[in-house]
């Protein structure tokens, strides 16, 4: 079971590894939200919703339901 | 005289009032119906 | 003669584009909308160098050219229709140096459509303190474009952009993608369908739901040997084209830019920590709340006070100094008090839109988006209504347009529906007047009672739109993907001039706009007090001098009996006596009634109104407060505005349905009369009741 962008804590990064376009606007490919790039979740709304993000250096907001339609891989700081 | 051209002015002055009004609120409706054209109306943005 | 260029400006919201638009424009330039739509149009005219002219237009901020907004397909209609007056010569590109990445992504798409494009690198003062640096001739040569690197705050690169701009001729129109290696089978077919035609262009026809002359969908299907794909499938190729976009910029980034993250200040993370915390962003953003209103409230008083009376007197000079007669008295009677009712509010217009603007511009209003929309989302809205709510503290229509980014159908509609029950700024004088009146003087708690009515009004006012979206969610049945992205901007200190621009522009919009129906109204109105039908009126004078002959009245209240007696009688009189006993259970005479008629073609009215009502054969030099505080009720007796009948009025004033503009809007946004027509008698029913109820129970 891989990780979505949901799961994401405060702090943690990732890489994106696949998005599923039918559920994710385009408007968020085109910002930044494609395989391949990073994403670090800088702030969280109570409720971890919504999801605040630096993705490939843009700063954006998204709901979880939105992210949980993002597929990730936790980069692990050592 | 005197008279006269101040009811003179205030007769053009409510007929011009009352056009404007008429035009704003009245014959643009119509017009919207068609093509929702031109400037909204209120002004306040 | 010299020949005059047009000059597209075009970027992602938050670039400073409109920044560059007032640098290279200033106060050349005039607000007006797209025809057709109430997409706000910005054009201006720029000298350059060698004494050529350029026409600028400041389109509207979009990420790509595939629009998913109103705003948005103005851009790409403009960019595709080489017969628009206005199609650019050559395009300006604004980017902000810390988000060239992404940025870049539109530059890429209007390449690709073989049109000149400059690229402006904005923001360039935050260079050094990012650690950014860039090769400007390799990142030239790759994008195949000319660079001003600018800094609107700085005031640096303007005149080198100028000098670019002035030299469109030298820029190229090479494409940087080819967009036939996304899918050559299908983009091959289409070629050969369309050999004349630009591929990017016949591709951005199919993806988009936009109006472009001549090519017409239709078109596609004609052609036989040519199948468009499906929806999902075009999707894919959007998404395969984005992912080829990011390559190439990527490619080019790589070289052309370094960012040493060692260097970097990061002002924007302490911020945020704070001003998005659980706990100390909500507290913070209510204490910014309070403020507002305070300030709006306090600071606005003095200059109002002035104006009040400078008309009062300018009323009593206009009588003195000219000739006496009809259209004398049109000026002092009618068409000054109007005009003061309008002038007036000036000072509180304009701290409004001021604080709209700071919030904004500072891009604090993204993170209130961010802490709201969880909130918001319980009441079937979204984190992005709490824009229109705030700005619908300015004007409703605005406000119901800034719902347009908003994803989801179902959260917008509601907005639009209960926006409108937020106190917006032509209550505000309807508000202040009544508050003076009948709130009585005091503190409590450092703040004064009129302020703090004044702050329950608003509270009342966002809490019925918060109330109404809640029931509205529950009985709308419509099912719409619920989709939620939005951008969080640097933080910026508010530029001044951009700041006093919003607010200059605004605030002249809205004397100009609602001042010209005050004035008519104003006029109409006196006309129909000062002139009446039938014996009753024409000989007032001999009636009430017999009435009263045996009073031995003194002669000034002679005058005034005559005065009232001739406007009880006018055309107004008679049709405001009419109206009277609907309204008089809530408390009202038939000259407010009147007000409130008049009120439905702009709320704002009210107060001229009752000021032209007021000093219809009234002699003194009076301000409008005084006159209303001045008037008795007809039948109780006693001061006609009483706490009862003030708060009575207040609380129609909130809830009711009375501006046409904002049901014109309504109906253009949602498309369909059933939206605005359900505001409207939802909306004034409800403050009738409420109104009725109000001062049965405090009379």
């Amino acid at each position: 079971m891989q990780d979505t962008l949901a799961q994401l804590e405060r702090g943690e990064s990732a890489i994106i590894t696949d998005v599923s376009s039918i559920h994710i606007p385009l408007k968020l490919l085109e910002m930044g939200c494609l395989p391949g790039n990073s994403v670090k979740l800088v702030q969280l709304a109570p409720f971890h919703d919504p999801m605040y993000l630096n993705i490939n250096g843009s700063h954006l907001a998204i709901r979880k339901e939105t992210a949980a339609h993002i597929l990730i891989e936790k980069v692990t700081h050592e | 005289m005197n008279t006269i051209i101040q009811n003179i002015l205030v007769f053009t002055a409510v007929v011009l009032a009352i056009a404007f009004l008429a035009r704003k609120f009245i014959w643009k409706k119509k017009k919207s119906k068609k093509s929702c054209g031109g400037d909204d109306g209120c002004g306040c943005h | 003669m010299s020949k005059q260029i047009n000059v597209a400006l075009i970027g992602n919201p938050n670039t400073g584009k409109t920044s560059v638009f007032n640098a290279l424009t200033g106060l050349n330039q005039k607000v007006g909308n797209y025809p057709g739509i109430t997409v706000e149009k910005k054009e201006g005219v720029c000298k350059l160098p060698r004494g050529v002219k350029a026409h600028i237009i400041d389109l509207p901020g979009t990420y790509s050219l595939n629009a998913s907004s109103l705003d948005e397909s103005v851009v790409i209609e403009l960019l595709l229709n080489q017969n628009d007056k206005d199609f650019p010569d050559i395009a300006v590109v604004v980017t902000d140096v810390e988000n060239l990445k992404r940025n870049l992504l539109i530059f890429t798409q209007i390449k690709d459509l073989k049109i000149p494009t400059l690229l402006v690198i904005n923001m360039a003062d935050r260079m050094t303190y990012k650690g950014i640096s860039l090769d400007i001739e390799y990142l030239e040569e790759q994008l195949q474009t000319k660079i001003a690197l600018t800094s609107t705050r700085k005031k640096i690169g303007i005149d080198k952009l100028k000098e670019l701009i002035a030299n469109y001729k030298d820029v190229s129109s090479q494409p940087c993608i080819d967009i036939s290696k996304i899918d050559d089978a299908y983009f091959g077919n289409l070629r050969k369908a369309f050999p004349n035609q630009l591929l990017y262009k016949l591709w951005l026809v199919i993806t988009q739901d936009v109006n472009f002359g001549k090519t017409d969908r239709k078109d596609f299907d004609a052609v036989e040997d040519f199948k468009t794909k499906s929806e999902a499938d075009l999707k894919r190729l959007q998404q395969k084209e984005t992912i080829k976009r990011y390559q190439f910029i990527n490619n080019v980034l790589k070289k052309g830019q370094t960012i040493d993250a060692t260097q970097a200040k990061d002002l924007r993370s302490k911020l945020d920590r704070v001003l998005t915390h659980k706990v100390w962003g909500y507290v913070i953003f209510f204490f910014i709340l309070i403020a507002l209103f305070q300030a709006i409230y306090d600071w606005a008083t003095v200059p109002m006070d002035m104006i009040d009376s400078a008309f009062a007197f300018l009323s009593e000079w206009t009588k003195d100094n000219l000739p006496s007669g009809a259209f004398t008295d049109l000026l002092s009677e009618g068409i000054i008090p109007g005009l003061g009712g309008i002038v007036i509010f000036i000072p509180q217009i304009a701290f409004l839109f001021l604080f709209i603007a700071i919030l904004e511009e500072s891009g604090y209003m993204s993170r209130v988006v961010f802490l709201m929309d969880r909130v918001m989302r319980r009441f079937g809205l979204s984190g992005k209504s709490v824009v229109p709510l705030i700005s619908g503290t300015a004007c409703a229509i605005p406000a119901i347009m800034a719902t347009r980014n908003i994803e989801s159908w179902k959260e917008r509609l509601i907005t639009i529906l209960v926006t409108p029950f937020t106190t917006c700024s032509a209550r505000l004088p309807v508000y202040l007047i009544i508050i003076a009146l009948v709130i009585p003087e005091g503190r409590f708690l450092g703040l004064s009672y009129q302020a703090l009515t004044l702050m329950l009004l608003y509270l009342l006012g966002f809490g019925t739109a918060v109330l109404s979206a809640y029931i509205l969610n529950r009985i709308l049945k419509i099912r719409s993907k619920s989709f939620f992205v939005v951008e969080m901007p640097n933080y910026k200190l508010p530029l001044f001039k951009n700041v006093f621009y919003t607010v200059v522009e605004k605030t002249k919009a809205f004397i100009f706009g609602a001042g010209k129906i005050i004035l008519a109204i104003s006029i109409v109105l006196w006309f129909l007090a000062s002139y009446g039908p039938g014996e009753n009126f024409n000989s007032a004078e001999e009636i009430i001098t017999k009435e009263y002959a045996s009073e031995n009245l003194e002669v000034d209240d002679l005058d005034q009996k005559i005065a009232q007696y001739k406007l009880e009688h006018s055309y107004i009189g008679i049709a405001g006596r009419a109206i009277e006993p609907a309204i008089r259970p809530l408390g009202y005479d038939w000259k407010i009634g009147i007000a409130i008629l008049s009120s439905f073609a702009a709320r704002e009215v009210f107060v001229g109104t009752l000021a032209t009502i007021y000093s219809v054969g009234n002699d003194d030099e009076e301000t409008i407060k005084n006159r209303m505080a001045g008037e008795v009720n007809p039948i109780l007796g006693g001061p006609l505005f009483t706490f009862a009948s003030g708060i009575s009025l207040l609380l129609f004033y909130a809830f009711a349905m009375q501006c046409m503009s904002t049901l014109a809007i309504v109906k253009r946004e949602t498309n369909s009369w059933k939206w605005p027509l359900l505001q409207l008698v939802i909306m004034s029913v409800f403050a009738y009741i409420v109104a009725l109820l109000a001062f049965q129970f405090l009379k």
